[in-house]
């Protein structure tokens, strides 16, 4: 068994901020675990074992256009945020809220130590999205809502709930 | 971030031609605004380059810099490659076609050869001379304005410019070893086959001063002859770069479990 599994997350960002969503082909999953669904698209099901570590990471399909992930939220069993709605979001909506400690906060406020970069704002940039992965319950695809941060302001957040962890 | 840091300088070259100086005629830009870079769209830009280091100190993103020039009060640069050659050979056409009727008409009173002629040689425009020194985009063209028409005396009509070419970045960034700038090759033909890129070391955090050498091109009179005569400025510029720690997004300091909602084991 692979003690890791990569899961990169790759963004049209201009077809994303021009369509207002991260469907149509504007979003696709890609890892490389070894028994996973779904490669290439939203719904990604990333086929995982206890003890595995899971790390996700974004990247841009124009080089020049910036995409962070800003959030990771598993859903639980009413997975009430399961439709892929793909809508600019306010952070903090949705299911499993607080699972990452983090909802409800903006793109624009955030942590200090910004070396006298004036006004402090969240960097998604230092975020390291990985986790190991607990027993959990096997056959069961665990959904999670995964938002997708480009650039900032009021419509650069946008999310899918479509992909998940499934343990064999 | 995996995004590539570009800075725009754009010259306004007919500006900076007359006054023999890059200062107040270059409008600086980049796309780092969201990382903290100020004073965009003057010439005092101060560009931030956001690095980031593992828990073991060693550096955990690569930040890449690109310069890419461009002219205020010229043809896009965004116009096909062939575009000036394009215009030259339909001059040339038009001005054959009106010699021609000339010819056939010339005979016929009312006719002011003389006049038709020098009409004619306005209307074809003139080539640049081309020497080594001043191989380029427009060189061996026509004089163009910006709308595409040629301009029969470069000296006293308004016409558009060589872009600016960047032929060298140093200073005190450069000096210190912050940034390794060096030229390369391109296949995007919009910034003429060539660019300006600099990887940049983060893993020391400070703002550093870098210097543009810019050369731009004057059209002169020279022997009876129109050429572009390079005419090299330098622009200054910063860079801050700062540098922060990696964590965990999850847990906000190491690795942890994943926060998965329990559900019943079936």
């Amino acid at each position: 068994m692979n003690p890791k599994v990569n899961i990169v997350v790759v963004v049209d960002v201009i077809g994303a901020l021009s369509d207002g969503t991260l469907l149509n082909g504007n979003l696709c999953m890609i890892d490389d675990g070894e028994q996973s669904t779904g490669q290439g698209t939203p719904e990604l099901c990333t086929v995982v074992r206890p003890g595995q570590v899971v790390t996700w990471s974004a990247l841009a399909v124009d080089l020049q256009t910036p995409v962070e992930i800003k959030g990771i939220t598993f859903l639980g069993a009413d997975a009430e945020d399961g439709d892929a709605d793909a809508e600019a979001t306010d952070a903090g909506a949705g299911a499993g809220a607080g699972a990452d400690g983090r909802n409800g906060q903006s793109g624009q406020n955030g942590r200090g130590g910004r070396n006298g970069h004036g006004p402090e704002r969240h960097n998604p940039e230092l975020e390291v999205w990985s986790g190991v992965v607990p027993q959990l319950a096997p056959g069961v695809a665990h959904q999670y809502r995964l938002e997708v941060q480009m650039y900032e302001g009021e419509h650069s957040t946008l999310h899918i709930a479509s992909p998940a962890l499934m343990c064999q | 971030m995996p995004q590539q840091l570009a800075v725009i300088v754009l010259v306004d070259v007919g500006n900076a031609l007359e006054s023999r100086t890059l200062d107040g005629n270059t409008y600086l830009f980049d796309n780092m605004k969201l990382q903290g870079s100020e004073n965009q769209g003057t010439g005092e830009l101060v560009t931030a380059i956001s690095g980031s280091y593992w828990s073991d100190g060693s550096q955990a993103s690569e930040q890449v810099l690109n310069w890419l020039p461009y002219s205020l009060g010229s043809i896009p640069p965004t116009v096909p490659r062939g575009y000036e050659a394009e215009r030259a050979r339909q001059t040339d056409e038009q001005a054959l076609t009106e010699l021609d009727h000339l010819a056939a008409t010339s005979g016929t009173s009312g006719t002011d050869a003389a006049a038709e002629l020098s009409r004619i040689r306005q209307s074809a425009g003139r080539r640049v001379k081309t020497t080594r020194r001043t191989r380029g985009r427009l060189s061996g063209q026509k004089v163009l304005d910006v709308t595409g028409k040629v301009v029969s005396d470069g000296g006293t009509q308004a016409h558009s410019y060589p872009a600016p070419v960047i032929t060298d970045i140093y200073g005190q960034a450069v000096d210190e070893k912050v940034i390794y700038p060096a030229e390369y090759g391109s296949p995007d033909l919009v910034t003429d086959g060539w660019y300006w890129s600099a990887t940049v070391d983060t893993s020391r955090p400070g703002t550093y001063a870098y210097t543009m050498r810019i050369q731009l091109h004057q059209l002169v009179e020279q022997g009876g002859e129109s050429l572009w005569e390079p005419v090299n400025l330098t622009c200054e510029s910063k860079i801050r770069v700062t540098t922060e720690p990696k964590r965990n997004a999850f847990t906000k300091a190491g690795l942890g479990l994943l926060p998965v909602p329990p559900r019943a084991f079936s």
